[in-house]
């Protein structure tokens, strides 16, 4: 991330430019103005258009009380009124920056009446002169309205932008959590690692091979954790007893692979055996726990996974005593954020996930949904 | 001269299946030391001082990458790894004896096959040194990534936010601030031990913005920005009453037209 606040070109990939796309564009805008469109920003039609029928009026108003003919009253208001646009405007864009001590409506302000006398003056000049009594009365009556229009222009603007905003986030977070979604829905294609697959292959081959009665135990355990694992096999929802059994499948094959490293224990409470559990939750809990907390350790740790129902709410709780968070290493939270978007689009927010350090070693790790019973 | 080997790998059913593949294919092969880590098969190295050793790639604490180096030529070094695409390339590039698991009969007759060869003409073994290095590097785990979690302190607990879940970091002197939104969306704040200097480059850059030299912040907390006097703004942010500075340097982000 740039510190020199030059986004556009950050190494943020195409993504960061996208994002800022849009501010950006407007930024180029204002900066890089050659005068004309300057010009033509400054004489917008709304905003001249505006001007040209709030000055015509108060030239008519004006005109009752005049010395000259009417139509000139009018036109001088005209004339008064685009030179009070283009002060008004001109000093929206110029000077670029200003001191501190001076907000920019302040400045506005004060540019507009110093500009009324002197535009009146050429108003009056360039249409062969009037009487003093005209001049002092059409400029008063510009500085007792002008400020007040100008006011409530800017603070129209500053809605209108407030808004537009406001209209521009939305828009981008939303195009941002399309992305999100499609992002998860990759990630969703859970998949079997083939590290881990090919160790336990490796592992079954050995019991095969020394005859060991072990051997068809473990196929087993590997064939239940295969089916739920493997992307399209999974079903959208499952109970906790099955979440349960396939917990203690990849258990089982982590224990054959390191006997001397990995103990475990599981509690189910038979309240919540039938109750709706979406797939790969709990187990991804303990694929965790296996990965980042017992296998990084030579010693190894113990693993216990607790599911009770508390207040109405299905409790899972994966505690490990391995490595803890210090060690955190590269993958982690792959599997921990899927399962958190995964929770998130599945309960809203009545899903509580909260990873938390134990002493004097591992991590807890609890998930808690909404009781709710399987449909059959 | 017999020779003597090392058998390094965490998972003990895979070592003594090494174990009982070796006694088919080299008889004459007398394996003098097991380890189960990197740091066990350094010390039985240094007691038996083997002439061959087979080492796991991926073991807890030292990996077997680590453990190669440490040992270096005094020994003629045979991997053995499970599914590790980059390091199997790296291997076979190297020109590196390496196994890969489940072990088949005839690839480990090859390699022994090479290694008695080598041993007869009393070859010095490979220098290795660059190429494990290399490797240790891609297999060390802390390459630098975008965060997905931060480790922080929750009152006297010590949990994992995810970054989703952050508002903004504000810089406090060694210590940053983070405003985050618990499960259920309650605004909150948490302190972590590392300077905001160190995190920004780890945070998302799509996601996260510097807007202040000590604040930083997800824009999709951001609810409006309020453009105020004197080329400044302030951030306002969905849910929180606290807005936030937008300094000078960082307000082109903001900027309308």
């Amino acid at each position: 991330m740039p510190t020199n606040g030059d986004w556009a070109k950050a190494p943020g990939g195409p993504r960061a430019s996208a994002w800022f796309s849009l501010f950006y564009s407007r930024t180029m805008a204002t900066t890089v103005a050659s005068v004309p469109s300057s010009f033509r920003r400054i004489f917008a039609w709304p905003r001249l258009r505006f001007t040209l029928i709030v000055s015509a009026s108060f030239g008519f108003l004006t005109g009752l009380h005049s010395e000259a003919a009417l139509p000139l009253d009018v036109l001088r208001a005209l004339v008064l009124g685009c030179g009070i646009l283009f002060i008004f405007g001109w000093l929206e864009l110029w000077p670029r920056r200003l001191p501190r001590w001076l907000p920019r409506t302040v400045l506005r302000l004060i540019g507009i009446a110093l500009a009324i006398p002197v535009v009146a003056a050429f108003a009056f000049g360039i249409t062969g002169g009037g009487t003093g009594h005209d001049y002092g009365f059409l400029t008063v009556v510009a500085l007792l309205f002008a400020p007040w229009i100008a006011i409530g222009t800017i603070l129209r603007q500053r809605d209108a932008f407030a808004r537009e905003q406001a209209l521009e986030f939305d828009l981008q977070r939303s195009e941002f959590e399309r992305r999100e979604s499609d992002a998860r829905l990759r990630l969703l294609q859970a998949q079997v690692e083939p590290h881990f697959l090919f160790n336990t292959l490796a592992n079954v081959q050995a019991l095969v091979d020394s005859g060991s009665p072990q051997a068809s135990k473990v196929l087993t355990s590997l064939i239940a954790y295969l089916r739920a694992a493997v992307p399209r096999m999974h079903s959208q929802t499952t109970t906790l007893e099955t979440e349960v059994e396939l917990a203690r499948a990849y258990l089982d094959l982590m224990q054959m692979r390191m006997p001397d490293r990995l103990q475990y224990a599981i509690h189910l409470d038979p309240a919540a055996a039938r109750l709706h559990c979406p797939p790969m939750t709990l187990l991804t809990l303990v694929e965790n726990a296996v990965r980042h907390g017992i296998d990084p350790s030579e010693t190894g740790g113990r693993i216990d996974v607790d599911i009770w129902i508390r207040d109405d709410r299905c409790v899972m709780r994966v505690k490990d005593t391995g490595v803890g968070l210090k060690n955190v290493t590269r993958g982690l939270g792959t599997g921990l954020s899927t399962l958190r978007e995964r929770l998130k689009l599945a309960f809203g927010a009545h899903a509580h996930f909260a990873l938390t350090e134990i002493e004097p070693r591992g991590v807890c790790a609890e998930v808690s949904i909404p009781q709710r019973e399987a449909a059959s | 001269m017999t020779v003597t080997a090392l058998i390094a790998d965490d998972e003990p059913l895979l070592r003594e299946a090494l174990v009982r593949l070796l006694a088919g294919a080299w008889p004459e092969l007398e394996i003098v030391a097991q380890a189960r880590n990197g740091r066990e098969a350094i010390d039985q190295f240094e007691a038996h001082r083997p002439n061959v050793c087979f080492l796991d790639v991926q073991m807890p604490g030292k990996s077997g990458v680590e453990a190669a180096q440490h040992i270096g030529r005094r020994a003629h070094l045979v991997f053995v790894t499970a599914f590790d695409e980059y390091a199997v390339q790296a291997f076979a590039q190297g020109a590196l004896d390496y196994l890969v698991k489940p072990v088949e009969p005839a690839r480990l007759a090859e390699t022994v096959l090479r290694l008695q060869e080598r041993l007869r003409a009393a070859q010095p073994a490979l220098d290795t040194e660059a190429l494990l290095q290399q490797l240790a590097r891609a297999l060390l785990p802390n390459a630098p990534q975008t965060l997905r979690w931060l480790r922080a302190s929750v009152g006297t607990t010590v949990r994992l936010i995810s970054v989703q879940d952050i508002d903004f970091l504000r810089a406090e002197e060694k210590y940053t601030q983070i405003a985050w939104r618990d499960d259920t969306g309650e605004p909150r704040e948490a302190v972590i031990r590392s300077a905001l200097k160190e995190l920004l480059p780890q945070l998302d850059a799509a996601q996260f913005a510097q807007v202040h030299r000590s604040v930083v912040v997800n824009l999709s907390a951001i609810s409006h920005v309020t453009r105020g006097a004197n080329e400044t703004a302030d951030i306002h942010l969905k849910g929180r009453q606290e807005t936030l500075p937008v300094s000078r340097t960082y307000l082109h982000l903001f900027r309308q037209m």
